[in-house]
């Protein structure tokens, strides 16, 4: 049943990504079209480059965050009950931390106010308005809902992470900044590659929060491949055009994963 | 590990205290704007409650413009029966290839998993004609087995790595006793799979539930159409209009989440440190 229902379908966008197809009828071979036009069409160059945003923000907003709640909460007094705030968005669907942040960031919304209230600039900003603004905004709007999850995964790292050596090295004299950069970094090395992993295939397929936000707008400024993919495929009908997006998305998703897959792999086979 | 197991001083605290109530204010901007009667909503005035409260009565029209009720039910049905089938499914994948040493046992692995890593938007155009030519678009049916299909990877992923820490031995002496392999299934290898089996269930769950792109691309009737896509239409309906009603209707659909969340925290962290993800 998995192979009919994801491979054979696999095979068939492969071969219509090489077609011009409506969903109608019959595909007629168009060779590379399809992906030429992923690299000379305007729009289809802007959702890429979104996309691009994306993975650079997700690799460093949220893995940021979630590796700062880690280290500041782990063996702190009330760390779990402290973590509790920062991993109940992670509960919630993407689409209603859409809602959520289509609210917040609303002209002279809550931000706005919230920075009018405290005399900050930007009070005015149009958050959602002009590229790439709004798809910084919605990348902050995905960390406040992955960042709680990228924090428990560290913390898994941590608890991992043999004590003696660290006493060893805090005996030595080291402290604070310099026994995290020298004792602690380098032994989370494991679980960084698994969060960025996650962060990196998870940002290429970005599409609800930014269906629910602007629906890849206005016009096509905040698009992502994988709602270009959508787009194109159901509403505008070029069936090849989504399929040549999505057999890329999948190949670039595919290599970015082997890297993660491996640790993956190499750790349970260590165990 | 007093190294880092350290200070739980009043800077560590105060920073915790200050970026967790930031993390917060969406939660109070929901709650507190979803609860206005709708006619009292001033864009103006977001951080401020009113004194008026109509939480339940913006839930009720959001139940009823959204045509949520009626999703709610279909949505139910598919967060159940699909992610016990997937993880029934999964566990008899796993143990195949554990227990019983299927041939090439690696290869079937890499190719259930390899399923799990591309985007949707891969399979999603056949799926979409695919099922529009055999009937199955836009019925529950036809959900119930994509949801299926799409969890049985990660499940039978996550069962694998926990049958192979159960000692051979033990299936050894099974089959010395004369036990048949579905009855050394069920009742010696399901029953100790009960906490990796229950989180697998609830993170399938979690992601039936909050499945937008499936919903939206294979099923449009209300009594079909999952809440997600529900929501969706609700927010470009009633967007300006009648905001404390849509933001009821992101409160509303998030809560079976959030409560299986606190309730099976867990079984989540427990679930996440098995399947290493």
């Amino acid at each position: 049943m998995v192979a009919l229902l994801l491979y054979l379908p696999f095979l068939w966008t492969t071969y219509i990504s090489f077609t011009d197809y409506n969903g109608l009828g019959t595909p007629v071979w168009s060779g590379l079209t399809n992906y030429k036009a992923m690299f000379s069409d305007p729009d289809l160059v802007g959702a890429l480059t979104n996309t691009l945003l994306w993975v650079i923000g997700m690799v460093t907003l949220p893995v940021a965050l979630g590796l700062l709640i880690a280290v500041l909460t782990y063996g702190h007094r009330w760390g779990t009950w402290l973590r509790l705030p920062f991993l109940l968005p992670y509960a919630i669907s993407g689409v209603a931390v859409g809602v959520i942040w289509g609210f917040v960031l609303q002209p002279d919304g809550a931000l706005g106010q919230a920075l009018g209230f405290f005399g900050l600039p930007g009070a005015h900003t149009g958050w959602l308005q002009d590229g790439p603004t709004n798809t910084l905004m919605m990348v902050v709007a995905t960390t406040w809902q992955a960042g709680g999850v990228n924090a428990l995964l560290f913390v898994i790292g941590l608890q991992s992470i043999p004590a003696e050596p660290l006493e060893a090295a805090r005996l030595d004299g080291a402290e604070g900044w310099k026994l995290f950069l020298h004792q602690l970094w380098p032994q989370l090395r494991p679980i960084t590659t698994v969060v960025v992993g996650l962060s990196i295939v998870g940002s290429l397929k970005t599409f609800d929060v930014v269906w629910v936000m602007t629906q890849g707008g206005p016009g096509t400024s905040s698009e992502t491949l994988a709602l270009s993919m959508y787009k194109e495929t159901f509403v505008l009908n070029d069936y090849g055009q989504g399929a040549a997006i999505a057999l890329f998305l999948s190949l670039v998703t595919f290599a970015a994963s082997v890297l993660y897959l491996r640790y993956q792999l190499a750790d349970s086979t260590s165990r | 590990m007093s190294a880092i197991r350290g200070s739980s001083g009043p800077v560590r605290t105060a920073a915790l205290v200050v970026l967790g109530l930031i993390w917060l204010a969406p939660v109070y901007l929901l709650i507190v704007n979803a609860a206005k009667p709708v006619d009292q909503y001033d864009a103006a005035a977001v951080w401020k409650p009113t004194g008026a409260f109509s939480l339940f009565g913006n839930f009720a029209d959001a139940w009823d413009k959204a045509a949520l009720g009626s999703t709610l039910v279909a949505t139910t049905l598919y967060s159940v029966v699909a992610p016990v089938l997937a993880v029934l499914i999964g566990a008899a994948a796993g143990y195949a290839i554990v227990a019983l040493r299927l041939k090439h046992g690696f290869a079937w692995f890499v190719f259930i998993f390899g399923g799990t890593i591309f985007p949707l938007q891969m399979v999603l155009m056949p799926l979409f004609t695919g099922y529009a030519d055999s009937g199955l678009y836009d019925t529950r049916t036809g959900m119930i087995i994509v949801y299926t299909a799409i969890s049985v990877p990660f499940s039978a992923f996550v069962m694998r790595n926990f049958f192979t820490g159960i000692a051979r031995s033990v299936f050894e002496a099974a089959v010395v006793d004369g036990g048949s392999l579905f009855r050394i299934f069920r009742s010696i290898y399901l029953p100790m799979a009960g906490s990796a089996l229950a989180a697998i269930f609830i993170l399938q769950a979690t992601f039936v539930w909050n499945d937008l792109l499936l919903g939206l691309t294979l099923s449009q009737s209300d009594s079909v159409r999952p809440i997600m896509p529900a929501l969706t239409g609700l927010q470009s309906t009633y967007g300006g209009a009648a905001l404390p009603t849509v933001l009821a209707g992101g409160l509303l659909v998030s809560l079976p989440t959030v409560v299986l969340f606190l309730a099976a925290q867990r079984f989540f962290s427990r679930g996440l440190a098995l399947g290493q993800l």
